[in-house]
């Protein structure tokens, strides 16, 4: 379909997320705040202008004491591919200036601060809430300006912003790549910043593409299911737990529905 | 007159259309937008090259190792290091947020004098040469009074050379009030001494790692207990492996949550259950016969003991667990395959535990010879580097003379320091029977339990010398703050007490140049022994806090520097036979169990219990949470500047609340307003409160969000060890 | 005093009175513009908005004044191109409140953006799948094509009309409105559909998503046919409204029967297809989606109840257009009117509930509910095109002759 995907294999970069050894901890979050320049306010208990590229849900089985039971669920952007994984994400789709982008070489989806202009579109088609907005202007008082890294621009006000996968480290492995002669990228090279920080171990990060990378097998695990599947929004992120109610909190079921944990057959393209 | 009407309008209108057709409306309109683009109050990050630097965290116990990322001089990224032997490239979130501790805008940035009343925030900036000659007046004012006991100093550990630097020399100068925040590791420590018989300083280590059944008393496993970061992966581990955890515990914790199995007992029976297992253990003969009869002592005293008092009749009783299911736990634990272990000390661990739970855990372990054998508890030897901290003179210069606190003396003979008793002791007495108090890396005005108590005590200190690089509430109540470098602008050994299997001493380097105008605490201590002379002079021969490292760590510190960490690879416990001291060189049995104190409050008044709540994203020790860490504090835990309390829908119903809505909850020590949130993981008739919040120090990011669990709950003493054994208080809650 | 610019031979109210009217109405416009000045140099922080609802009380604004300025484009339409002439008495009117609708639109998007100076951006790299793109360009170019339809009307006014130049321009400008008329009618088919396909493509929001024809979904057709059915009724309700506050009849009942009688059946299909669409959600494409049709209505019955279906597809769809078919509804003023007003609330319901509703609904099953109510900004800046609006429209009316019956029902002495 897409000439750009047909002359080059295209990698797919994804993660899959074990639930049930994720601890909920928050290094992920704080990861990727300090990695990418993410802002900071007094008071962030108002989770809906919160800016968390990385938030950690907590999901309840709503059972009574003591057979309750909870799990963490990390969610990034899910870097949709839209139906049929053409790169029709929810949000690229909608976005009226180009400012958001569907990179059909990484299947990664990219957001340019600087054409965005704030219309909100791209928010209002997420069913992930993965994508925030500047509500104010960013402030790093005393000398904490000094910290921001060079490899992210700080957003100004007025703009949306969302993970990037860490775009940057791609971008980064792929200039050291291409300076040692190589095209190809080693799975270790280019991993996220929560990935790296994750003392579980629980988020998995590569090429959904390439079969030696982890997380290619590790979709595939019997209890591996994906956010919103039924939505046909194509996420790139892949959870796993053993827990039926888990999976089941994945996705919206009638009450006369079975969960489906399989994901739905993708297109691939070759 | 008409004319000249028509033809300004013909001009504008020809002006308009004229200029649309020139590019200078275009060029504006592309200037506008580029200047949106680089608003001058959005910052653009200076870059240059980018290189990694090692070091050790010393936010925590934990001691993990990290890769500092750099532009230029700047930090702008701590990574975990993968090469560590404790964290192997993990990190936690407050490890993360380093650099907001660094540059942020709660430091103390030059030494500072206080020009206001306690508490009031109001300071004048000093040199650091007048604020040291302040400090030596002082201390030779008491030398010269002949009252050198009554300087105190209050360290987060006793270990590695700072610590050991304020230690000699207060011990030099002729105080032996050297006083170390409370933790878990106290108990543990004492209970190697009396269980172990060794009079040197052991080490409890778990070798989680070759685990495969992990009974856990109330530990936060994956919440900060122990090294956190160790824990997580050993956690995920047990995952992989399909190991087995079980959780006893009032509320569903993150380790709960992750666990195989919660065993919800009544709060504050846990040590009957463990008790209750030993029997089981006992009666069905399933424990480990070698090493109850030829390496230990009392164990008879002990079984008639148990079975007489903790049958699982009796047991189920008190904990409400159900007979068979302490039967079953009971033979899980002495039956899992190879290897199982229990552990105690709740929560993070950063509260002392009771010498009854403590003891009937370590005897579970040993029952079922679990000890100092794979995948069982070790005690560790510790490495033994500071050879100056055992000097002869400097013990012999406070020869005589009694602590404060009575930590050591016949009636705590266990313990090596009970800050907990510090206040009451001063609260106790018409003048304060400390002039002057040192606090370094410790923030006791809001760790310690009964922070009202806490702050008058130190009220009625003549003279308070913080070292904090913080302002924190401890910095707060102090006449002079003397600001140390943080972790990443200073060098520091970082020998980690965190349940390792093994020793590891890491070595905090300065990553960047101090940012401000501090100094090293060590060096700091040094200037005030030379200021001093004489005895205390001459114990201190190193030039600078470098120079004494250096000498100190010897041999060690090539390695050190190049890699950060020395540990011993293939250490291995001492086997059975040499593992222990006393006086028949055998693990010791006991049969003495002294009754607990019961919590605090009537229960007329305050028919709930409240527990603390502890998670990895709140810091609850002497190291306030940054602005990214409060950022991942979630809504069911704080809302605006109101704390949240989580509590049963049933409890909550019946005390006439709404999810959600605002309420009061009052304990005997204070009242707070707070919100509810219904949680149905929580036993019902208990309320618990997230630990770390309610600061009344540091800057605007922490500073009034929420309440603080410490204010609210007392200091409970443990008849054998005289620690704080507090783990919740009676309390009631009310709608408003 | 300012009686040389008033049309010979009607009869207005004292300048004073007028001038006491526009006083209110700027100060009104001022505290709107304090709010938008407030939220461009501030941010959109002043809003009540966040995260879950970054559309809010200001998109519902525009979807629901473009709704109701539709009579522009379909009054038009039937006058230019379909050849209706005795709508040529009420065309004027039209054209001035589809001015002010769609002038009111574009100064609500100006502010509703988080960076107004690049708002331009949404032409310079426009994305052509977007039907906020879509949106854009039809908008902008139909708010021209108004501007030309209300330049003639101005032209008309005393004082310019005895300049030959502006004379001869509204003359020919005239000749040419069919053209321009039909240009209108199409580009504003294509951008009602495109709003309407707005929440209508959001695969990511079950409450909004709809199936449809190739790249445009049922919201599209259901949009541009719910405007041309009631946005005459919105020009015939301040049609009338402005025949209340001046006084005097200004439009010949026949006039209004037509339209209404359009309009009736108008909303009649549009009724049609609007219940045939809401069970297709219902039960296909949302139980596809894991959605029981209650689950959407159930979670807030205050706020996103079912009532709001009831009441928007019986009381303000199938009422209306049951009266303003039948011969009796109409011929009897109050419930004409009545059906007007229910028709133009309607309308505004369907867009507050297609904005809203998706906005606070949680997708994922962990999420949850979301409530809002706009910041005094928003309100003051949704208020301020309003008020504008009742400024042109009085302009107009007191300066301009709007209305071609207006001197033979209200012959003066």
């Amino acid at each position: 379909m897409k000439k750009e995907s047909s002359h080059e294999p295209g990698r797919k970069y994804g993660m899959v997320i074990d639930l049930d050894k994720c601890t909920g901890c928050g290094s992920c979050m704080v990861a990727c705040m300090a990695e990418n320049n993410v802002s900071f306010k007094e008071d962030e208990s108002n989770k809906l202008d919160s800016i968390t590229w990385m938030r950690v849900y907590r999901l309840t089985n709503n059972k009574p004491f003591p057979e309750t039971e909870i799990r963490y669920l990390p969610r990034p952007c899910m870097h949709c591919g839209g139906k049929g994984d053409l790169g029709h994400s929810p949000c690229v789709s909608v976005c009226p200036a180009t400012a958001t982008d569907y990179d059909h070489k990484t299947g990664i989806v990219s957001q340019i601060y600087t054409r965005c202009f704030g219309c909100r579109y791209c928010m209002a088609a997420c069913p992930y809430h993965a994508r925030y907005f500047n509500w104010w202007d960013p402030i790093w008082p005393a000398d904490l300006k000094k910290s921001l890294s060079p490899n992210v621009s700080p957003r100004m006000r007025g703009v949306v912003e969302k993970c990037s996968f860490c775009f940057h480290r791609y971008q980064l492995a792929m200039e050291r790549a291409y300076n040692e002669d190589r095209r190809e990228l080693e799975e270790a090279e280019y991993q996220t910043a929560c990935t790296q920080a994750c003392p579980a171990g629980a988020i998995v990060f590569g090429d959904l593409n390439n079969p030696d990378h982890a997380v290619h097998t590790l979709k595939d695990h019997p209890n591996a299911f994906r956010l919103l599947e039924r939505l046909g929004t194509n996420p790139k992120v892949y959870y796993i737990s053993d827990r039926e109610w888990v999976r089941r909190s994945g996705d919206n079921y009638l009450n006369n529905e079975k969960t489906n944990t399989k994901p739905a057959v993708q297109e691939h393209h070759s | 007159m008409k004319i000249d009407r028509r033809s300004f309008l013909a001009l504008g209108i020809g002006a308009a259309a004229g200029t649309a057709f020139t590019p200078l409306p275009w060029k504006l309109t592309d200037d506008l937008s580029i200047w949106t683009q680089n608003w001058p109050w959005t910052p653009v990050p200076e870059d240059g090259d980018a290189y990694y630097d090692h070091s050790v965290c010393t936010l925590c116990p934990g001691g993990c190792g990290i890769l500092v990322r750099k532009i230029n001089d700047r930090i702008v990224k701590i990574e975990g290091m993968p090469s560590h032997p404790v964290n192997r490239g993990g990190i936690c979130a407050l490890g993360i947020s380093g650099p907001q501790l660094l540059y942020g805008p709660d430091r103390v940035i030059a030494p500072m004098k206080r020009s206001g009343a306690r508490g009031e925030g109001k300071w004048t900036t000093l040199s650091w040469d007048d604020a040291i000659a302040e400090v030596l007046d002082r201390l030779k004012k008491l030398e010269a009074d002949n009252k050198t006991e009554h300087l105190a100093c209050i360290c987060d550990t006793d270990r590695g050379t700072v610590p050991q630097l304020f230690k000699r020399m207060l011990s030099l100068f002729g105080s032996p009030n050297f006083m170390t925040t409370p933790s878990m590791y106290d108990s543990y420590e004492a209970v190697l001494k009396k269980m172990h018989g060794r009079k040197d300083t052991l080490d409890i280590g778990f070798d989680f790692e070759n685990t495969d059944f992990i009974l856990s008393f109330g530990s936060g496993v994956i919440e900060g207990w122990g090294s956190p970061v160790r824990m997580i992966m050993a956690n995920s581990a047990w995952k992989t492996k399909k190991a087995k955890q079980i959780q006893i515990e009032q509320r569903l914790s993150n380790t709960a949550a992750s666990s195989n199995g919660l065993f919800a007992v009544k709060p504050g029976t846990e040590a009957d259950l463990a008790l209750g297992l030993a029997c089981v253990i006992m009666e069905e003969e399933l424990y480990d016969k070698a090493f109850t009869g030829a390496y230990s002592t009392g164990f008879p005293e002990f079984r008639n003991m148990v079975t007489k008092n903790y049958n699982p009749d009796v047991v189920a009783e008190k904990t409400g667990i159900e007979r068979h299911l302490i039967i079953e736990l009971a033979r899980h634990f002495a039956s899992a395959g190879t290897s199982s272990l229990a552990i105690c000390g709740r929560g993070k661990g950063q509260t002392a535990g009771s010498m009854m739970e403590f003891m009937a855990v370590h005897s579970l372990n040993a029952l079922v010879g679990k000890i100092n054998t794979p995948g069982g508890v070790w005690s560790v030897e510790h490495p033994d580097y500071i050879p100056w901290a055992k000097e002869m003179n400097v013990r012999a210069a406070i020869a005589g003379k009694k602590r404060i606190d009575e930590a050591g003396s016949p009636v705590y003979p266990d313990s090596l320091s009970l800050l907990n008793r510090l206040p009451s002791k001063i609260l106790e007495s018409k003048e304060s029977p400390i002039e002057m108090l040192f606090v370094s890396n410790a923030n006791p005005a809001y760790t310690l339990a009964g922070t009202d108590k806490v702050i008058e005590a130190l009220g009625k200190i003549p003279f308070i010398v913080s070292f904090s690089s913080y302002m924190d509430e401890t910095a707060d109540q102090a006449d002079l703050i003397l600001p140390n470098h943080i972790y990443l602008e200073r060098y520091q050994d970082v020998p980690v007490r965190g349940g390792l299997a093994r020793p590891v001493i890491g070595l905090t380097r300065p990553v960047v140049e101090p940012q401000y105008d501090t100094m090293h605490s060590g060096d700091v201590v040094l200037k005030l022994a030379k200021g001093l002379g004489g005895q205390v002079g001459e114990g201190f021969p190193w030039d600078d806090y470098k120079d004494c490292l250096e000498k100190t760590m010897a041999d060690r510190w090539k390695e050190l520097e190049e890699t950060g960490f020395w540990t011993d690879e293939a250490y291995q416990p001492k086997p059975w036979a040499g593992a222990f001291g006393g006086t028949y060189g055998k693990f010791a049995f006991s049969d003495t169990i002294l009754p607990l104190p019961d919590l605090e409050g009537d229960v007329k008044d305050y028919p709930l219990i409240l527990i603390p709540k502890e998670s990895m994203r709140i810091s609850s020790s002497h190291i306030g949470d940054t602005p990214f860490t409060v950022k991942t504090v979630p809504d069911t835990e704080l809302k605006g500047k109101t704390l949240v309390i989580e509590i049963n829908p049933r409890t909550g119903k019946e005390q006439g609340l709404a999810d959600g809505k605002d309420a009061v909850l009052k304990t005997p020590l204070g009242q707070v307003r707070v919100k509810v949130s219904f949680f149905e993981g929580i036993m019902p008739g208990l309320m618990a409160m997230p630990k770390g919040l309610g600061h009344t120090a540091y800057g605007k990011y922490l500073k009034g969000k929420g309440a603080s669990y410490n204010a609210l709950v007392g200091p409970m003493e443990d008849p054998v060890s005289g620690q704080d054994i507090s783990w919740g208080i009676r309390a009631r809650i009310s709608r408003v | 005093m300012d009686s040389a610019f008033i049309p010979k031979g009607v009869k207005r109210c004292s300048f004073g009175t007028f001038s006491l009217g526009m006083l209110v109405l700027t100060a009104i416009v001022f505290w709107g513009f304090y709010a938008a000045i407030l939220c461009w140099l501030k941010g959109l922080n002043q809003t009540n908005m966040n995260d879950s609802y970054g559309f809010a009380l200001w998109i519902w604004a525009d979807l629901a004044v473009i709704a109701i300025g539709g009579g522009a484009f379909f009054t038009g339409l039937l006058r230019y191109v379909i050849g209706l002439d005795e709508l040529k008495n009420i065309i004027n009117f039209a054209v001035i409140v589809g001015f002010c609708c769609y002038c009111s639109a574009m100064l609500i998007l100006a502010i509703d953006i988080g960076q107004p100076l690049r708002g331009w951006f949404i032409f310079w790299h426009a994305n052509v799948h977007s039907m906020l793109t879509e949106v854009a360009f039809c908008l902008s170019l139909y708010l021209s094509v108004l501007a030309i339809e209300y330049i003639p009307i101005l032209l008309e006014n005393r004082k310019i009309d005895e300049v030959p130049f502006f004379h001869n321009l509204g003359h020919t400008m005239h000749g040419a409105m069919a053209v321009f008329a039909a240009t209108g009618a199409f580009l504003s088919c294509f951008h009602q559909g495109s709003l309407g396909g707005v929440t209508g493509v959001l695969f990511g929001r079950p409450f909004g998503y709809r199936e449809g024809i190739f790249v445009w979904p049922w919201t599209f057709f259901l949009y541009t046919w719910s405007a041309a059915a009631c946005g005459p009724c919105f020009t015939m309700l301040t049609c009338k409204i402005t025949e209340k506050i001046s006084g005097k009849k200004l439009v010949k009942d026949n006039v209004y029967d037509l339209l209404g009688k359009i309009s009736g059946w108008m909303i009649g299909t549009y009724m049609v297809a609007k219940i045939a669409d809401t069970l297709y959600w219902a039960y296909v494409t949302s139980p596809s989606l894991g959605f029981a049709v209650m689950d959407y209505y159930n979670a807030h019955p205050l706020h996103h109840g079912i009532w709001i279906l009831i009441l928007e597809i019986v009381i303000c769809g199938v009422l209306p257009a049951m009266i303003l078919i039948s011969r009796k509804g109409r011929a009897n003023a109050t419930l004409f009117t009545l059906a007007t007003i229910l028709a133009v609330i309607g309308v505004c319901l369907n867009r507050w509930v297609m904005v809203m509703t998706p906005m606070a609904m949680p997708v994922m099953t962990f999420d949850s509910w979301v409530s809002y109510f706009p910041s005094w900004q928003e309100v003051a800046t949704t208020i301020l095109p309003l008020a504008g609006g009742i400024m042109i429209v009085s302009l107009s009316f007191r300066y301009l002759p709007v209305f071609p019956q207006e001197q033979e029902l209200n012959p003066v002495d």
